[in-house]
């Protein structure tokens, strides 16, 4: 064994056991997909043919809801003219589409008065009907009890109407901090030609600009003559993102918001600078499809997945040795390190860019263990070729690699072509499935040169290993002379 | 599979494991092409005649799944006509799974009423919590466009590696290659509209995946076709298509030994998963991949090899060597194990090895074997034969 092809097998396996060891050392683990995990995807269309501009704008609005329901790793991508939202481990599915999807207008109402947080939780307590539970009776009906100001209930989506007066929640990473009695609606997002964050000047916070159009101005002067000195809330999908205080009578076209006493910091006032650029999805969107898949059938798939795998693993690895014998516990060892290379990566990309693993992904890498044991396969073949032309193995060794790996470049590559393709032209599982296969095909062709390479040059130098009786390389090369029968 | 080559038919594994086999590979071409033609054709017409069953995915509907062992069909029938979904189609899948299908139609809002509602009722009967329920409602324009973009990459796909093969080897390889490669999908497709299995988005994957088999298979076997065009045909003393079922019969082995590990995962996938363990998505990619895989492995000998042989003899260089060994008896086909006998460790072409051996050519295998032994094993390290 030359002393690079020493290098290089230390060097692959100190990566492949370091990365692994780093990998299950902090306990981390590939993200699961959707399938795999439970959860709901959908996709949306526009009703109307729109520019990208647009698309990729409703994939910041949805974004930004996404966000504030609080899902772990949501990913919401586009997809040729359409929009994907996937949701992995949702609980409330039904509202987390209905939130997804809304077009709901950007409102500026007059703040009326200021109402403590109480309605936290969204199903307030049943005095009544115990009796007869039917599920499907809609939702719960605002009721009329008036005591207490903590005790005055959010509007439902219902009544929350441009022209109703209403009561609406302010919400701070998931939870309601203050609640608005409101008035109706006096202007809509349509006024506000832009908005941008501005890093704060000298002292104070970040504060937002806000244009707007030449029209809107025009209104908004009037609103700010209106309710000089009092506050007028910006609320979207029924939540209040902003109460500013008016302090000017005329605007000219333009307004700066600033955060208070305390000023807003920079991820507030992007929020809702963004808000108000396009609080409201500026398109219509119409579900395409909608997959739910429950939490418990999905990790019934991957125990199903995993089993079969491991059976198909184990059959593969004991024909393996059957055949060739020692270079059978190569192929065992050469697995054990694709695997281990396989298992860092993907926990890496999960954790880095949002890479799941889905069932169709599960699959890919299933079928992969085949083409990797090809490669395998190819190389062990060529040295019987080699040793038949009156060979030893010791000198076939290089040889057999060398012509071995023009194969499997020519075989891989064409692979990773059609997984590239694949990975580029097709969208949803393919894509996940042509990510995998693609994967697996590069860790191949690098164990192959790495690992394989260096560990059957040096089997091939040892008389142990190439002679003992059951076991050695020679005979599951056949490398004995033939006619003898 | 083992066992029938292991057990029973000890000579010709012997002879495939010390490679000795001499199929004629293209002798039997016409035979190959034959039954290919007639599946395809049956496939064909079939095709044209019923077409094929695609699953939700591709043209709308709605399927709810539920896992439930207490929930019998009938029973989930008739909680299904109780919310006016008459047309459902329920099925049992796996050991506890209830799979209920249903095209809804009507707009939007209205069916994603709808489908809550069967959603409700299906919680109810089989007695688990509504969010235990899986759902797949599928809009009808939705596989329009997935078809359309699976259509797409697959042209792509067959540009870019007809652009490969034509750079890496040449463009008859290429154009032998994707004959294979359609070939399979034809097959593909025909058993699919002949057994009426649906269509899904795991169907489409896995028959992906076996082009990329398929072509890996042909890749391979092409390589050692180059390889030898380059070495022993290059002498002028074998024809074209005899290179070709050499080489084929020098990786005869290696075609075999992938197959059959890349089977064993998928049937651990089709049988464990699916059967089994009752994971539907499994079944179908399961089944898939069977099915082009076993295509694959057959066209990429009995298709690819052959229609590249047929288009290289019309090269006046291979014609004019066949018109000229024409005139000399035709010997059985060479053996991979003569083959490498006859060329030597540092045999180049037209050397005297080479020159030997064509005389040599009516009884090939014995002799061929002896002249292997001929050469004496070099520093004596290897053993005997101990069966």
């Amino acid at each position: 064994m030359r002393r690079s092809q020493l290098i290089s097998l230390c060097l692959i396996l100190a990566i492949a056991f370091g990365a692994f060891l780093g990998t299950a050392g902090r306990r981390k683990t590939p993200a699961l997909g959707l399938d795999l995990k439970g959860g709901v995807l959908v996709v949306l269309k526009p009703t109307k043919p729109v520019s990208d501009a647009i698309l990729n704008q409703s994939i910041e609005i949805i974004r930004s809801r996404v966000d504030a329901l609080g899902v772990a790793e949501p990913d919401i991508s586009r997809l040729g003219r359409n929009i994907v939202v996937q949701l992995p481990g949702v609980k409330n599915k039904e509202r987390a589409l209905e939130i997804v999807g809304q077009t709901a207008e950007l409102r500026f109402r007059p703040v009326l008065s200021l109402l403590p947080p109480f309605d936290a939780n969204p199903e307030p307590p049943k005095t009544t009907t115990t009796t007869s539970a039917a599920p499907t009776t809609t939702a719960p009906g605002p009721t009329t009890s008036t005591t207490t100001p903590a005790q005055i209930p959010t509007s439902t989506k219902d009544e929350d109407k441009p022209e109703n007066p209403v009561v609406l929640p302010e919400i701070v990473k998931g939870r309601v901090v203050q609640r608005y009695a409101l008035g109706p609606s006096e202007l809509t997002g349509r006024v506000v030609r832009t908005a941008s964050a501005r890093a704060p000047q000298t002292g104070g916070g970040w504060t937002v600009e806000v244009e707007f159009t030449s029209d809107g101005g025009k209104k908004f002067d009037d609103l700010a003559k209106a309710y000089y000195q009092q506050s007028v809330a910006i609320v979207l999908d029924g939540v209040v993102k902003s109460a500013p205080k008016i302090n000017e009578q005329e605007f000219h076209g333009k307004a700066t918001i600033s955060g208070g006493s305390s000023g807003f910091s920079e991820r507030e006032a992007k929020d809702l600078s963004l808000v108000l650029r396009f609080g409201a999805l500026p398109v219509q969107l119409e579900r395409q499809t909608v997959q739910e898949v429950s939490a418990t059938l999905g990790k019934d798939s991957l125990r199903a997945g995993l089993i079969a795998g491991a059976i198909g693993l184990g059959l593969v690895l004991l024909y393996m040795v059957l055949y060739y014998r020692a270079l059978g516990i190569v192929v065992l060892f050469g697995l054990t390190v694709s695997a281990m290379l396989m298992y860092s990566i993907i926990t890496w990309l999960s954790e880095t860019s949002g890479l799941t693993l889905s069932l169709a992904g599960a699959t890919g890498i299933i079928v992969s263990v085949g083409i990797t044991v090809d490669s395998y396969i190819v190389y062990f073949e060529r040295l019987k070729d080699e040793i038949r032309s009156g060979k030893t193995l010791r000198s076939s060794v290089d040889r057999g690699f060398q012509r071995a790996w023009r194969t499997i470049l020519a075989a891989d590559i064409s692979s990773l072509i059609g997984a590239a393709l694949l990975y580029w032209l097709t969208v949803g599982p393919v894509r996940g499935f042509a990510f995998f296969l693609g994967l697996s095909t590069v860790i191949d062709l690098v164990t192959a040169y790495f690992f394989k390479r260096p560990v059957v040059a040096f089997l091939g130098r040892s008389r142990f290993f190439t002679e003992a009786r059951w076991f050695g390389v020679a005979r599951g090369l056949a490398s004995t002379p033939t006619g003898a029968s | 599979m083992t066992d029938t080559i292991s057990g029973e038919k000890r000579s010709l594994w012997y002879r495939l494991y010390h490679g000795e086999t001499s199929y004629d590979f293209m002798g039997q071409k016409r035979r190959w092409f034959m039954i290919s033609g007639v599946v395809v054709l049956i496939g064909m017409v079939s095709l044209v005649g019923r077409g094929l069953n695609f699953g939700i995915d591709f043209k709308g509907g709605t399927a709810w799944e539920v896992k439930s062992r207490s929930l019998s069909v009938t029973k989930a029938r008739s909680a299904m006509s109780a919310v006016g979904l008459r047309e459902a189609q329920i099925q049992r899948i796996g050991g506890d799974l209830i799979r209920v299908r249903a095209d809804i139609g009507g707009p939007a809002a209205q069916r994603q009423e709808e489908v809550a509602k069967v959603r409700t009722k299906l919680a109810d009967v089989a007695n688990v919590s509504e969010s235990q329920v899986n759902i797949n409602d599928v809009g009808p324009s939705w596989g329009k466009e997935i078809s359309g973009k699976a259509r797409r990459a697959l042209i792509f796909f067959f540009l870019a590696i007809f652009a490969y093969i034509s750079f890496r080897f040449e463009w008859k390889m290429a154009a032998a290659a994707l004959g294979a490669v359609v070939h399979d999908i034809a097959i593909t497709v025909g058993i699919y509209t002949v057994s009426g299995f649906e269509v899904t988005p795991a169907t489409i994957i896995a028959f992906l995946t076996i082009l990329g088999y398929s072509l890996y298979d042909t890749i391979v076997v092409f390589d050692k076709i180059e390889e030898n065009t380059r070495g022993l045909a290059a002498s002028g003393r074998l024809t074209y298509e005899d290179t070709v079922n050499l080489s084929m019969n020098q990786v005869l082995m290696r075609s075999l030994n992938t197959s059959l590990v890349a089977i064993l995962p998928i049937l651990s996938i089709l049988v464990v998963g699916a059967y089994v363990l009752g994971a539907t998505t499994l079944e179908d990619f399961g089944l898939a991949l069977l099915i082009g895989l076993v295509t694959g492995a057959y066209s990429s000998i009995f298709i690819a090899s052959p229609l590249l042989a047929i288009l290289k003899e019309r090269e006046p260089r291979y014609a004019a060597i066949r018109q000229r060994l024409a005139t000399r008896a035709g010997g059985p086909p060479l053996t991979p194990a003569a083959a490498a006998a006859m060329s030597g460790p540092r045999a180049s072409s037209g050397d005297g090895a080479a020159a030997d051996w064509s005389q040599q050519t009516p009884s090939v295998t014995p002799r061929a074997t002896g002249s292997g032994a001929r050469r004496p094993p070099p520093r004596g390290r290897k053993r005997g034969r101990r069966r």
